[in-house]
């Protein structure tokens, strides 16, 4: 993984040094060992601040709104997943194509960071990961550990769809293969057995735990609205409690406003601080919108017709 | 000050007598969450674990709280206030949960102005600690004058020393409760438990990790507002979610407003609001004096590392951790403050 | 969609129903009133999402 992250550096400082882009997002060196935190770099000597690894997943595409009206244009580091984000934030016309210059960087999966630094000295710092196939393994200055891929990695990279980034003006490493990919729609399915009462129980549990904190809906790359409708006052959609019913019409409305644009990207699943499995909801509409229009992932493919957003005369037609 | 034992043996019997005569509150395990609810029996609490994923403050200050409710009656407005607090028990707060508590107070608390729905809960609730037997690799309490085993503002700390708890009694409040229970704390000799207890204390503070200095920090916050260091990299990874001020023991942002199904009935009620909010300091004019995030970052820390202190004379920090471990970015406020040593340092 | 996706979480089926009726179409939009108030009063009250005064 060195070898990438040397790469990306060098990438990124080509294109500031050459001028094509005035800031390059990536990631950098967080605060635990088995974290990044988002970097913004502005000069070539910045680069040194990148990095790549099994700890890089956020998905960074949602920043680039922030960049929309900029004067000079941006770099990103994306993975397999943030890419159907960038392809699907030109499609909504939220940042323009001459703006963004794409460094993709395919994918072997992330760890999830608490599951890792359970099992790693607390003091210790990180000195390389290397991508084992099965496992990656992570050395650090008071030994190495081997994390398998099946119990550590993050349950979205378990069935990714595309590990090689689907939109890259540069792509830095190895193309990866597709595996499980099948299996996306197994925790869907298993919901869709239980009973009635069970479903209900099951959502009535996970729903009021959630503390309305939006971290969801404000990673969520494809929430873009400028005024959201949970923040209008008037009229007041919802209020600010926090009750089953009002989380419930919150979740089931998110859910439903990016149904259609909604790249499966799994960040909403990950920032949740209550651990509300909400990827199970965004799924669901997935495999609906697999079921009932055939449709790909949005933002799987460059110039995908929005599911929701058009129509042909075979889509189905129950509500005549 | 005068301490018991309660044999571990004997702590599920307490728990449940106090789930009888009061609210008993302790933490639970929900799946992966831990957080601090009403429980019924013993049983249902669940001890071990470091910390919570949601701090106890909810209990003084819940998330969303009816104030009054009211009812149009033609010419006049009835307003049925809710019943005052029930006596409650808090169980197995950590020590940096209890001292958040205590900095909430002199908000709600003030003189000239109080808040009965804060102080009725607070007066009726007596504070059981239980002190920490972990130190994770984001706390920092001791930062801010906290520690693993400090018994600030508990009226009992409970600290687990093998097979036996040491209980400090803090407070009269404290006193009434191990009296009206003696059958299950012990008078055996707590000497050599107390002796015990410094060990621990002493073997867990070196167990930190985060190195936190805050020398010249609050002067370096005290001379300049527009520090260039906020125009640089805090703001720009932030998401203005609210995890952070929502997870926060020591966050206490409110909104208030009325909720009605029709025009003649209403509750008004109050709830969590999180300065990391665009509206929040959105005015009624469309004038917004915090209109980016830069702003409500250098807010949120300012609050923490210099206001709170300002006012109240008491840290608007204890610690925790919460917002490093939940924050979906990793924003660090240890790293903040070391960072803005150095610009101190530097200056 | 939203039909289904409101019977993941719980709702039983039919408690929502969609239909596309148009303005002229006065006798469908009648017994369809009358099938979904029908199906609605044999589901009994409504458990979920329901405004909650605390």
């Amino acid at each position: 993984m060195m070898n990438l992250t040397k790469q990306i550096r060098e990438q990124a400082k080509k294109l500031l040094e050459e001028k094509k882009v005035d800031l390059v997002i990536g990631f950098g060196q967080g605060t635990e060992l088995a974290r990044t935190t988002p970097v913004f770099i502005d000069s070539p000597e910045g680069v040194s601040a990148l990095t790549w690894g099994p700890f890089c997943a956020n998905n960074l595409a949602k920043y680039l709104v922030d960049y929309k009206n900029a004067p000079g244009n941006v770099a990103i580091v994306v993975k397999g997943c943030d890419s159907r984000s960038v392809i699907r934030l030109l499609d909504d016309n939220q940042i323009s194509r001459d703006k963004i210059v794409v460094i993709g960087v395919p994918c072997a999966g992330q760890l999830e960071w608490q599951k890792v630094a359970d099992e790693v000295k607390p003091d210790a710092t990180l000195k390389e990961t290397v991508d084992n196939g099965d496992s990656f393994v992570v050395k650090t200055s008071t030994g190495d550990h081997t994390f398998n891929k099946k119990d550590y990695m993050l349950h979205r990279c378990l069935v990714c769809e595309n590990p090689n980034p689907v939109i890259a003006d540069f792509t830095i490493g190895e193309e990866l293969p597709v595996k499980n990919y099948a299996e996306r729609f197994a925790e869907v399915e298993e919901l869709e057995q239980l009973g009635l009462e069970e479903k209900s129980a099951y959502w009535d549990k996970q729903f009021s735990r959630c503390l309305r904190c939006y971290a969801c809906r404000n990673v969520c790359s494809v929430c873009t609205c400028e005024l959201c409708v949970f923040d209008q006052m008037k009229p007041m959609w919802v209020s600010k409690r926090t009750n089953l019913s009002e989380n419930t019409v919150f979740h089931i409305t998110r859910a439903f406003h990016v149904a259609g644009r909604c790249v499966d990207c799994g960040e909403c699943d990950r920032v949740c601080p209550m651990d509300i499995p909400i990827r199970k909801l965004n799924q669901k509409i997935h495999k609906d919108l697999k079921d009932l229009f055939d449709s790909p992932t949005p933002g799987s493919k460059e110039g995908l017709l929005s599911a929701l957003g058009e129509f042909s005369l075979g889509d189905p037609e129950e509500f005549m | 000050m005068k301490a018991k034992i309660v044999n571990k043996g004997q702590l599920s019997g307490l728990l449940d007598k106090l789930a009888k005569d009061y609210d008993l509150v302790a933490p639970v395990k929900e799946e992966t969450i831990t957080l601090f609810k009403k429980i019924s029996s013993a049983q249902d609490a669940f001890l071990d674990y470091t910390n919570s994923d949601v701090s106890p403050k909810g209990c003084f200050l819940p998330q969303s709280e009816k104030i009054f409710s009211y009812t149009y009656t033609g010419d006049s407005l009835e307003i049925v206030k809710p019943e005052s607090a029930k006596k409650t028990v808090l169980f197995g707060a950590r020590p940096c949960d209890i001292k958040a508590i205590t900095t909430l107070d002199p908000v709600f608390e003030g003189e000239k102005f109080g808040d009965e729905f804060y102080s009725s809960k607070r007066e009726n609730t007596v504070i059981i600690g239980l002190s920490c037997s972990k130190v994770l690799s984001t706390c920092f309490c001791y930062a801010f004058g906290g520690g693993p085993c400090d018994g600030t503002g508990s009226d009992l700390l409970f600290t687990e020393i093998g097979d036996k708890y040491y209980v400090e009694i803090n407070t009269d409040k404290g006193q009434a409760l191990v009296d009206a229970n003696s059958q299950f704390f012990s008078s055996e000799s707590t000497d050599q438990l107390a002796k015990d207890k410094e060990e621990l204390a002493k073997k867990l503070a070196g167990e930190f990790v985060k190195k936190v200095d805050l020398t010249g920090v609050k002067e370096l916050l005290d001379s300049d507002f527009e520090l260039a260091y906020w125009d640089e990299d805090p703001y720009k990874k932030c998401i203005g979610c609210g995890t952070c001020t929502y997870v926060c023991p020591t966050c206490h942002c409110f909104d208030i407003f009325d909720f009605t199904t029709g025009d003649i009935t209403g509750d008004r009620i109050r709830c969590w609001d999180s300065c990391m909010y665009p509206e929040y300091t959105l005015m009624a004019g469309g004038h917004n004096p915090r209109p980016t995030r830069k702003e409500r970052i250098r807010n949120r820390f300012m609050h923490k590392l210099k206001y709170h202190l300002d006012r109240y004379n008491m840290v608007g920090c204890v610690g925790c951790g919460r917002c490093i471990r939940k924050c979906p970015v990793n924003i660090d406020i240890t790293k903040i403050i070391n960072d803005l040593k150095e610009v101190a340092q530097n200056a | 969609m939203l039909k289904r996706l409101l019977e993941y979480v719980g709702f039983e089926p039919g408690r929502l129903t969609a239909r596309w009726i148009s303005a002229s179409e006065g006798a469908k939009f009648a017994s369809t009133m009358d099938e979904v108030t029908d199906k609605i009063k044999s589901l009994g009250p409504n458990t979920k999402m329901r405004d909650e005064i605390l």
